[in-house]
């Protein structure tokens, strides 16, 4: 498999004397993203997240199944990540690249193991019947950043989704299709957020938001920290690379949060624009069977 | 030059045949995008602007692609791979084979004095065999009169920047300001940007800035890929370098 160009040396100088000044090639600021843009699908659980040039795509979506054995009272919750030739020849079907191992660990360790996701309520019979969720992560196009523009298609996919209603009654558990019952939304307990940080220079003084694909090539280190809107950091994680201050970190924590936060505010913007779009009517309430918490 | 009516064809259509160029004594050519079908048919096999050269007796399709193709005597951007016994192996776009560029095909080149190009570095080269079938070959030297003519290593540091095929092809046109429609090179250049940068243009869609000042090489690489991408017109160009020059300063 033909492997990825590497830049030439002028354009890897440049890109560092370039950041020396606190010039980026694009004009931005060392600090700012690039236009994010999302779209929500007509079916629920659609996102498709656009970070300038890199787009990525997450579907949700969900099936009954029976619980693992060890743990009866938890349903099922996966998040498949797939680099496809189609988003760099570089990349080849079953054979996971290091870009694609991170990625995958970096999404699960964000959204799974901080119970973004109630997985207690997707359970519907205990040890017999339960809702396994799963989102299908498809990167369309790479221009570097591919871990925040995918966290946040994932995150945005998942508050998006609705799973079939369901009731119990005298031990028969019945489905109901979306002309049955409205769809309800999964038990949501908070929403984090990845943020990446690149580092430049010699002990890594420079930090930079939202590397391009140019600039992800030729950076020191960097460091990808998720959290929610409240300041809860759910994990960091700095693999390998320079050495960067401990007090560089927590400076980059705090621009982190604003970020975050403004990530937050646009994903509930774009959620309450698409119930608006769906909700003709007003009826959308009358027809939920969903309780509230 | 070029006629002015240039219709916009599409993969199959007829090609109106008071357009095609008749010569007295020079064969027919047909360049990028056309395919002659024996005995007397010729169609486009992409959609794009039709023109026609009836000094020349040739005739193509204009089209914008991401995909370069080397064909003979393009001017190019390479990227240094590795170095052979021989040749270096040239990069001209990514995941394709590289070209090879033999080591004496500089200026002045012998055995002793040959560049030495470390891999990663830039050269600008002209295409000299292009074919279906084998990997391109490019040269840094006229072979006729054995100057380089601009043509060498890019070393003096600057920045390369992807732009399309079309673009690259239409700022490397002897007047690119009338025929290309592209303004911006000799605004940032001229009166309105005062500033001091060289470029080199592949047709392989690079286009290399270089400049003692950095903040220059980016405000031009900028003006450059922004008119490509949102297709500016002269008016929206010159609007654009105002407002780069008002940014920078």
């Amino acid at each position: 498999m033909p492997r990825e160009a590497e830049p030439s040396l002028n354009e890897k100088q440049f890109v560092i004397q370039a950041l020396q000044e606190n010039l980026r090639l694009d004009g931005r600021e060392l600090e700012q993203y690039r236009p994010l843009e999302l779209t929500l699908g007509d079916q629920y659980g659609v996102a498709d997240a656009t970070l300038g040039k890199t787009r990525v795509l997450a579907k949700a979506s969900a099936e009954l199944t029976v619980p693992y054995t060890d743990r009866p009272l938890d349903g099922i919750f996966t998040i498949a990540t797939e680099l496809s030739p189609m988003t760099s020849p570089a990349f080849e079907l079953n054979r996971p690249t290091e870009t694609e191992v991170l990625l995958s660990r970096l999404l699960e360790k964000t959204v799974r193991r901080s119970n973004a996701l109630d997985t207690e309520s997707l359970c519907l019979i205990a040890g017999q019947k339960c809702w396994s969720v799963r989102v299908d992560v498809h990167v369309l196009s790479h221009d570097g950043n591919l871990i925040d523009a995918a966290c946040f298609a994932v995150v945005s996919a998942l508050r998006h989704f609705k799973k079939p209603d369901t009731s119990m009654e005298g031990g028969v558990l019945t489905v109901y299709t979306a002309a049955e019952r409205e769809p309800v939304p999964l038990s949501w307990l908070h929403s984090p957020f990845c943020v990446t940080w690149s580092f430049y220079g010699e002990q890594g003084e420079i930090a930079v938001l939202d590397a391009t694909w140019l600039e992800e090539q030729v950076r020191v280190g960097s460091c990808t920290i998720s959290l929610n809107r409240h300041g809860e950091i759910c994990q960091i994680s700095k693999l390998g690379g320079t050495p960067v201050e401990a007090v560089a970190l927590l400076q980059c924590s705090a621009v982190s949060l604003t970020k975050v936060k403004e990530f937050s505010t646009y994903l509930d913007e774009k959620l309450a624009e698409d119930a608006k779009r769906r909700n003709k009517g007003g009826l959308l309430a009358e027809l939920s069977a969903e309780n509230d918490r | 030059m070029a006629s002015t009516t240039r219709p916009t064809l599409l993969p199959g259509d007829e090609i109106p045949s008071s357009l095609i160029p008749s010569h007295p004594t020079k064969p027919l050519r047909l360049g990028p995008g056309l395919r002659h079908l024996p005995p007397s048919q010729i169609l486009p096999t992409v959609s794009g602007q039709l023109i026609t050269l009836p000094q020349k007796s040739s005739m193509w399709i204009e089209y914008n692609s991401s995909r370069y193709i080397p064909t003979q005597s393009d001017l190019v951007i390479g990227t240094i791979l590795r170095s052979g016994p021989d040749f270096y192996y040239v990069l001209l776009s990514p995941f394709t084979p590289p070209a090879t560029l033999p080591h004496l095909a500089f200026e002045g080149a012998t055995k002793k004095t040959r560049p030495q190009l470390n891999p990663g570095s830039l050269v600008y080269a002209r295409v000299t065999l292009a074919n279906k079938h084998m990997d391109p070959e490019v040269e840094c030297v006229s072979a006729t009169t054995g100057k380089a003519d601009g043509l060498g290593p890019l070393t003096n540091g600057g920045m390369v920047f992807d732009v399309s095929l079309g673009f690259a092809r239409r700022l490397l046109m002897a007047k690119s300001k009338e025929e290309g429609k592209i303004e911006v090179l000799e605004l940032l250049g001229g009166e309105e940007g005062k500033l001091s940068f060289e470029t080199a243009v592949g047709r392989n869609g690079k286009v290399w800035i270089g400049s003692e000042d950095i903040k220059t090489v980016v405000i031009v690489g900028r003006a450059l890929k922004e008119t490509d991408e949102k297709k500016l017109g002269v008016e929206a160009q010159r609007k654009l370098v105002r407002k780069l020059i008002k940014e920078m300063k």
